[in-house]
C-alpha cells in the first residue's frame, strides 16, 4: 500500500525528495481515497446511516512534543538529534529506544515514535492505540492550532496577518478549539452547529439531543438553536443518568409525581417560566427514552475518560431506539497543564488515554460500526519546546501549534496529515528561534506557528460526518481563509 | 415623522431625585398597562374583530392608558405566534398624552435581529410590558389567511393577588422579592422587621451593618507546591483546608444563611461573579479569601477604587497573568479582561445599555488589539509582594495577602495610547526622566491611576456595570429605561460624584422596575442560580446540621458541584454563566440558563429531594455536620389545616410572592392530600419540595 502510494506520487512527476513526498497535493480529497481504497474492510450488517464523531479533550494543554517525536536519523529533516539536544539537558527527554517506532508515508517512510505509553501499559486493558497506525486506524495531523487566516513565520513578526485572540491563555484556546472562532468571541460551538444544521435531516424523530456532553454545557456543544444532553459517565447506568430520586411507586411519591409533572404545564406563557418547564420536561422525556441499560462487550480502564467512553459506547449502542442517525459526543479529561512534573505526569495521563480510546475503538469494532465511529483529540494548545524547570520537576509552558490523532475505521490511518511546514513536511522544524517558531531571539523556546488551522481539521471530520457544503461557512465561518477545507485522513 | 417623534422622546431623560432618609418607599401598587381594544372600547359580549396588518405595511398603532411614564424604552411590546415563538417589537413611535392615553406604533419585526421574523400566518397576540408588569392581551391578525390562536394560560394580565383575609401580608410579595435581591432570601422575622422599619430604613441600616458575622476562614498561606505534610493523597484533611476553596465555601453559605450584613454579602459575591478569579488555578484558600474581603470591602465604596485594588491583588494578578508581565513579555491578559469584563465590554453602549452602530449598522468596537496591547505594558513590571515592605510577606511563600509590588525594572516605559472618547486623557507620554527606581516607581503609579481613570472614565462604564449588577440582583433582562436610570446614577450619584456603588445599589433596589407587589410581565426575573436556590431555602426554612441539632458548617461542595456553581471555582473568568447567554431556541437573555441543562435540571430536582426529605448526611469530605432545613413553620401549617390549604398559602406567599395560579394550587392540594393527614412532616416536606422544585420559584420574579 505504501509503495503504492510512493509509486503514485512519483508517477505525478515530483522528485524523490522529502517536500516532494510530503507534497499536499496527494493528501487531499480525491487521490488521497484513491491511495487508501480497498484497505478498509467494512463490517457486515452495519446500519447504513449512522455516523459519530467523538471529541476527547486534552485539557490543560497537552504537550505534543513529546507525542510524537522523530526517532529517525535523516539529516534532511529535525530528527531525534534535534529533539534530544534541546530536551535532555534538563530532563525532559525520552530516550530513543523507549519510543513506539511508526513509519510515516508522507515523510517517505521515516520512522516516528509516538511516546511509549500508547503501547502496552502494566495493568492495561489493551495493547493501546499504536497498534491501530499500522492497521490503518490511527492517523496523526500535526502541527494544528487556532488561526484567523494562514500566516507564515515573517507575517507573525511583521504582525501583517491577524493574530488569534489571547494565544498562550487557557481559556481562550480552548474555548478557540470549540468555537472555531479565532478573530473574536462567539457564543457557540462548531459540535453546537453541526448540530444546528444536521438535527432536522438527520435525527427528525430523535429522542435525544443531537450533541452529548460529559463535560456539561461546554461552548463546544451550544448552538443557535441546540443544546447538549449532559451525561453522568459510567457506573452509573445508562438508565439512570437523568433519573429522578424519591419516586419508588407507592401512592404518596406517585402523586408527588403527577405534581411535579403537571406544574411544568402551568403558566406556559410566562416565558422565563416555560423555558425553565421545558427544560426538565426534555430531561423527562429523555428519561424515559433511557430506559434500557445495555452493556458493553470490551473491557474500558476504570478510569474517569474510561468511564465517559464507556458511556458513549452504551449511548451508540441504543441508537435505534433514540432514533438517531448521527451523534457528537464530548468527553474530556484534565491534568496537561504540566508547568512541572511532566514525566510521570503525561506518561499516567497517555495511558489512560490510549487505552480508553483502545477500549471504544475495540467496542464499535463489536458492535460493527468502527468505521461508522470517529474518536479525534483536541487540546488547549502545545506546550513550549524548550523545557522549563529541570530534574522531576522539568515541565513545559504555554505554546502554540500541536499534533492530534484521529482513530476509527473510516480513518485513512498510518500517516501524517495536515498543510506543509516551510521544511517540506506537516510536521514543524524542532528548533528554537527556527523556522517555525512563534519566539525568536536567543530566548526563544520553540512555540511552532501552525501551518493547518482547527477549523480545516474540523472541517475534515464535519466532511465526513455529513455536513452539507453549503452549510460548511455557517459552522466554520472563516473556513474561507483557507485554501484546503478537507485534509484528507477521513475515508469518503 | 414617526421616526421624528421617536427621537423626541428617545431624548427625555430621566433623573431619580436623591434619595434621602424618610422619603417614603417605593409604591409597592402595581398599575398593569391597559391596552385599549381597537375598535371603540372592547367588550365581553362582542368580538372585537381584529385589524389585519398587510405584510407591505408592517406596522400596528397601538393605544395604551396613560401611566405617567414618556419614555419609550420603559415599555415593552410583544408578539406572541403559534409557533410559540415570542418577538419583542420595534416601537417606532411613542406620543403619550394624559388625556387620550399614549399612542404607540411598532413595527411587525425581530427587534434582535438574529431570531428570524415574525410569521404572517393569521391571528397572533400582542401584549405590553412595563417594569415587570403586563397588559391584556389583544389578537391581531397578520395577513389575511390564517386560523385562530388560543391565549395560553399563564400570558394573562391579572395576578392573583394576595388573599385579603390573611392578615399582615399586604405587599408582602414585594418584601420577599426584595429580600432575594438585596439578601440570599427572607426569614420571617427579617421579613417582619422590613415590614415595621421599610425598606430604605433596612438599607440605611444595611450600608453600615458590621460584616462579616461569621469570621472570615483564618487559612494560612502555603507554599505553592503542598509540602509532604498536606499532601492530597496522604493528608486529604489538610490539602482540602489549604489547597481548596472549601473554607471560604462553607463560609459563604454559613454568613449566607446566619449574617446580619446581608446587603454585603449579596452584593460581593455578585461582584465576585463579574470581576471574576477562580480556585480552578487560584488553588488556596487564603488567596481567594484575601481576594473576596477585598471585593466585601469595597462593595459600597466607589467602582474607581474596585478598578484600582483588584489590579493590584495578586490573586488576580495570579489568575490573569499580571503577576507574570513584564516589559519585555508584556502578558495581554488582564490587560483585556479589564476592558472587556470589568469595566466596558467590547462595544459602544448608549446609556440605556443597548448597542451603538454606525451607519451600516454595525455594532461599534469599544477598542482593538492594540488598545489591549497598550493597556497590558501600563500593567507590566507588578508581581507578588516578598519582600519585607510587605506585612504579610513570609519567606518562601509567595505573599497573596498584600497588593502587588512594583519591580521598576519590569516597567514599560515607552508611550501608550488609551481608550479614546471626548473628554478622555488618551496618551501617557514615554517616561522622560525614568533614571532611579524610585523616578520610575513613580512614573509606574501615576501611568497605573492614569489608566484606570481612563477606563473608569469611559462612558460604557455606567450602563456596562448597572445592567450586570441589575442581572445580578434583579432580572435578566432589564428595560432599557431601568439600565438608563441606573447608569444615571451611576455617573452622578447627585453630588457630582462619579461611579458611587452605594447609591448604584439603592437605584437597583428601589427602582419601579425592582419594587412593586406583582410582576406579571413573561420575560421579567430570573433563574434562580444554585448558590440563590440553595440559600433562599435556607432561610425560607432555616438550615441547619443534618440532624437539627445545630448549625449548619454549610458543607455543600458535592451537591454544588453537580448543580454547576461550585463556588468560587469557576470555570473561567467568564464566570459560571455569560451575562449575554441566549436561552436556545428563544430570544430570551437569561444568564444562569447557561446552568440549565437536561443533566442538571435533573440534578436540580435530585439536590431538592435530598435536601427535603433526607437532608444532606455529614460526611468526611464534604461536611462534618451536613445541612438539612427546619420545616416547623411549614409542617405546624400542615398540621393546623387538614384540608392543606392553609401550607399551600403560606408556601404560596413566602416562596411564590403570591403569584400562584389556581390550577397549581389545586394540584399542590391533590398531591398533600395523598399524604394522611396524621402525617403533616411527611405533608410539609412533599409540598415544600414540588413548590421548590416547579419553575414557578426556580424562577425569581
Amino acid at each position: 500500500m505504501k509503495n503504492n502510494r510512493r509509486t503514485f506520487l512519483k508517477s505525478l512527476g515530483g522528485a524523490v525528495t522529502m517536500s516532494a513526498l510530503a507534497s499536499e497535493i496527494g493528501y487531499f480529497g480525491s487521490i488521497s481515497a484513491l491511495a487508501q481504497k480497498g484497505s478498509v474492510k467494512r463490517p457486515a450488517g452495519t446500519p447504513a446511516d449512522y455516523r459519530a464523531l467523538v471529541l476527547v479533550y486534552l485539557g490543560g494543554g497537552n504537550d505534543g512534543n513529546n507525542m510524537i517525536v522523530p526517532i529517525h536519523d535523516d539529516q534532511s529533516v529535525s530528527n531525534y538529534a534535534a529533539y534530544s539536544a534541546a530536551r535532555s539537558p534538563q530532563g525532559l527527554a525520552i530516550p530513543q529506544a523507549s519510543f513506539l517506532p511508526v513509519s510515516v508515508p508522507r515523510i517517505g517512510g521515516l520512522l516516528y515514535g509516538l511516546h511509549p505509553n500508547f503501547g502496552p501499559v502494566t495493568g492495561g486493558v489493551n495493547n493501546g492505540i499504536c497498534e491501530l497506525w499500522a492497521q490503518g486506524r490511527l492517523a496523526a495531523v500535526t502541527n494544528i492550532g487556532t488561526l484567523v487566516a494562514p500566516m507564515t513565520r515573517a507575517q507573525w513578526q511583521s504582525g501583517s496577518v491577524p493574530r488569534p485572540f489571547q494565544l498562550f491563555s487557557h481559556t481562550d484556546q480552548t474555548a478557540q478549539h470549540y468555537t472555531c472562532r479565532s478573530d473574536s468571541v462567539s457564543l457557540t460551538g462548531w459540535g453546537g452547529r453541526v448540530a444546528d444544521k444536521m438535527t432536522s435531516s438527520s435525527n427528525p424523530g430523535a429522542l435525544v439531543p443531537f450533541v452529548s456532553s460529559f463535560g456539561g454545557n461546554l461552548l463546544f456543544t451550544i448552538g443557535d438553536s441546540t443544546q447538549p444532553l449532559s451525561l453522568s459517565p459510567a457506573p452509573t447506568p445508562l438508565a439512570n443518568v437523568l433519573s429522578l430520586t424519591g419516586y419508588n411507586n407507592t401512592p404518596i411519591s406517585n402523586a408527588r409525581f403527577a405534581a411535579l409533572q403537571a406544574a411544568l404545564g402551568f403558566d406556559a406563557g410566562q416565558e422565563l417560566i416555560a423555558a425553565s418547564s421545558g427544560i426538565h420536561n426534555q430531561a423527562l422525556a429523555i428519561s424515559q427514552a433511557l430506559n434500557a441499560s445495555p452493556e458493553v462487550t470490551a473491557a474500558f480502564p476504570n478510569t474517569e475518560i474510561g468511564n465517559q467512553l464507556k458511556q458513549a459506547a452504551r449511548m451508540i449502542k441504543t441508537r435505534s431506539i433514540l432514533n438517531v442517525t448521527r451523534q457528537v459526543f464530548y468527553c474530556r479529561i484534565d491534568g496537561f497543564d504540566t508547568h512541572t512534573g511532566q514525566l510521570l505526569g503525561q506518561a499516567g495521563l497517555f495511558s489512560q488515554l490510549s487505552q480508553a480510546m483502545r477500549a471504544f475503538y475495540e467496542e464499535m469494532v463489536v458492535q460493527g460500526i468502527s468505521d461508522k465511529v470517529t474518536q479525534f483529540t483536541m487540546s488547549d494548545f502545545n506546550r513550549t519546546f524548550n523545557p522549563g524547570g529541570s530534574g522531576t520537576n522539568v515541565g513545559s509552558d504555554h505554546a502554540w501549534a500541536n499534533h492530534s490523532f484521529v482513530v476509527g475505521g473510516a480513518v485513512a490511518g498510518g500517516n501524517f496529515y495536515g498543510m506543509n511546514t516551510s521544511n517540506g513536511t506537516p510536521f514543524p522544524t524542532l528548533l528554537q528561534n527556527g523556522p517555525d517558531d512563534a519566539d525568536s531571539g536567543s530566548n526563544a523556546r520553540g512555540r511552532w506557528i501552525p501551518t493547518t488551522s482547527v477549523e480545516q481539521y474540523a472541517a475534515t471530520l464535519a466532511k465526513w460526518f455529513g455536513l452539507s457544503t453549503n452549510d460548511l461557512q455557517y459552522v466554520f465561518p472563516n473556513i474561507g481563509n483557507f485554501a484546503v477545507n478537507d485534509l484528507g485522513f477521513m475515508l469518503p | 415623522m414617526h421616526k421624528f417623534a421617536f427621537l423626541i422622546f428617545a431624548a427625555v431623560l430621566f433623573v431619580l431625585p436623591m434619595h434621602v432618609l424618610g422619603e417614603d418607599d417605593p409604591d409597592p401598587n402595581s398599575p398593569s398597562p391597559l391596552l385599549f381594544g381597537w375598535e371603540s372600547v372592547e367588550t365581553r359580549a362582542r368580538r372585537i374583530r381584529e385589524p389585519s396588518v398587510d405584510p407591505a405595511r408592517p406596522y400596528a398603532r397601538l393605544r395604551l392608558g396613560d401611566l405617567g411614564d414618556a419614555d419609550p424604552k420603559a415599555f415593552g411590546v410583544f408578539l406572541f405566534q403559534k409557533s410559540g415563538r415570542t418577538f419583542q417589537l420595534p416601537i417606532e413611535n411613542f406620543a403619550p398624552n394624559q388625556k387620550t392615553g399614549i399612542e404607540m406604533t411598532v413595527r411587525i419585526a425581530d427587534s434582535t435581529g438574529y431570531y428570524g421574523e415574525p410569521a404572517f400566518d393569521g391571528e397572533s397576540l400582542i401584549y405590553v410590558t412595563w417594569r415587570g408588569t403586563m397588559s391584556n392581551v389583544l389578537k391581531i391578525r397578520l395577513g389575511k389567511s390564517g386560523g385562530s390562536i388560543e391565549i395560553p394560560a399563564g400570558l394573562r394580565p391579572a395576578a392573583t393577588s394576595p388573599a385579603p383575609e390573611v392578615v399582615g401580608y399586604r405587599w408582602s410579595g414585594d418584601r420577599i422579592r426584595f429580600l432575594e435581591q438585596a439578601a440570599f432570601g427572607p426569614t420571617a422575622q427579617l421579613d417582619n422587621r422590613l415590614r415595621r422599619i421599610g425598606i430604605r430604613t433596612w438599607l440605611a441600616e444595611q450600608f453600615e451593618a458590621p460584616y462579616p458575622t461569621i469570621p472570615y476562614p483564618d487559612i494560612p498561606m502555603m507554599p505553592t507546591t503542598p509540602p509532604s505534610t498536606c499532601m492530597q493523597t496522604t493528608a486529604p484533611a489538610c490539602y482540602r483546608e489549604r489547597y481548596s476553596m472549601q473554607p471560604l465555601q462553607q463560609w459563604l453559605f454559613k454568613e449566607a444563611y446566619y449574617g446580619d450584613a446581608q446587603l454585603r454579602h449579596r452584593v460581593a459575591w455578585a461582584l465576585s461573579q463579574i470581576l471574576v478569579t477562580s480556585g480552578v488555578s487560584i488553588r488556596q484558600s487564603s488567596h481567594m479569601i484575601a481576594y473576596h474581603k477585598l471585593l466585601a470591602d469595597k462593595a459600597f465604596g466607589n467602582y474607581r477604587d474596585i478598578l484600582y485594588n483588584v489590579t493590584l491583588n495578586p490573586t488576580m494578578g495570579d489568575y490573569l497573568d499580571m503577576v507574570r508581565s513584564t516589559k519585555l513579555n508584556p502578558n495581554e491578559n488582564y490587560g483585556r479582561e479589564i476592558l472587556q469584563l470589568f469595566s466596558i465590554g467590547l462595544f459602544m453602549l448608549n446609556q440605556d445599555g443597548t448597542i451603538r452602530r454606525d451607519s451600516s449598522n454595525d455594532p461599534i468596537p469599544t477598542y482593538d488589539q492594540t488598545t489591549v496591547n497598550n493597556f497590558s505594558k501600563v500593567f507590566t513590571g507588578w508581581t507578588f509582594c516578598n519582600t519585607t515592605v510587605c506585612p504579610n510577606a513570609t519567606p518562601g511563600i509567595q505573599n497573596f495577602k498584600d497588593p502587588m509590588l512594583l519591580v521598576p525594572d519590569n516597567h514599560d516605559l515607552g508611550v501608550k495610547t488609551l481608550l479614546d472618547y471626548p473628554g478622555a486623557t488618551v496618551q501617557i507620554p514615554e517616561c522622560a526622566d525614568c533614571a532611579t527606581p524610585e523616578a520610575t516607581s513613580n512614573y509606574a503609579y501615576a501611568s497605573l491611576n492614569a489608566a484606570i481613570d481612563n477606563i473608569f472614565n469611559h462612558p460604557n462604564v455606567g450602563p456596562y456595570v448597572g445592567r450586570l449588577m441589575i442581572q445580578q440582583l434583579v432580572t435578566s433582562d432589564p428595560s432599557p429605561a431601568y439600565v438608563e436610570r441606573v447608569a444615571g446614577v451611576f455617573n452622578n450619584n447627585g453630588q457630582n460624584v462619579r461611579g458611587d456603588m452605594r447609591a448604584v445599589i439603592r437605584a437597583i433596589l428601589l427602582d419601579p422596575e425592582a419594587r412593586g407587589d406583582v410582576k406579571t410581565a413573561p420575560r421579567y426575573g430570573k433563574l434562580r442560580e444554585p448558590v440563590q436556590l440553595m440559600t433562599n431555602l435556607g432561610r425560607n426554612f432555616p438550615a441547619r446540621s443534618w440532624d437539627g441539632e445545630s448549625l449548619t458548617d454549610g458543607g455543600l461542595s458535592d451537591p454544588m458541584k453537580k448543580l454547576g456553581q461550585n463556588p468560587f471555582n469557576s470555570p473561567t473568568v467568564f464566570n459560571y454563566y455569560p451575562p449575554d447567554f441566549i436561552v436556545p431556541g428563544t430570544s430570551l437573555n437569561a444568564p444562569e440558563f447557561a446552568l440549565l441543562n437536561t443533566s442538571l435540571a435533573t440534578n436540580r430536582t435530585n439536590f431538592l429531594y435530598v435536601l427535603i426529605f433526607d437532608g444532606y448526611t455529614p460526611n468526611a469530605t464534604d461536611s462534618l455536620r451536613g445541612t438539612s432545613l427546619d420545616l416547623t413553620e411549614a409542617i405546624g401549617a400542615a398540621a393546623a389545616d387538614p384540608t392543606g390549604n392553609r401550607l399551600v398559602e403560606l408556601l404560596n406567599f413566602r416562596m411564590l410572592h403570591g403569584t400562584m395560579s389556581a390550577e397549581h394550587r389545586s394540584s399542590l392540594l391533590t398531591a398533600i392530600l395523598a399524604v394522611p393527614e396524621t402525617s403533616p412532616t411527611l405533608r410539609a416536606k412533599q409540598a415544600v419540595y414540588l413548590v421548590a422544585a416547579s419553575s414557578q420559584f426556580q424562577i425569581q420574579r
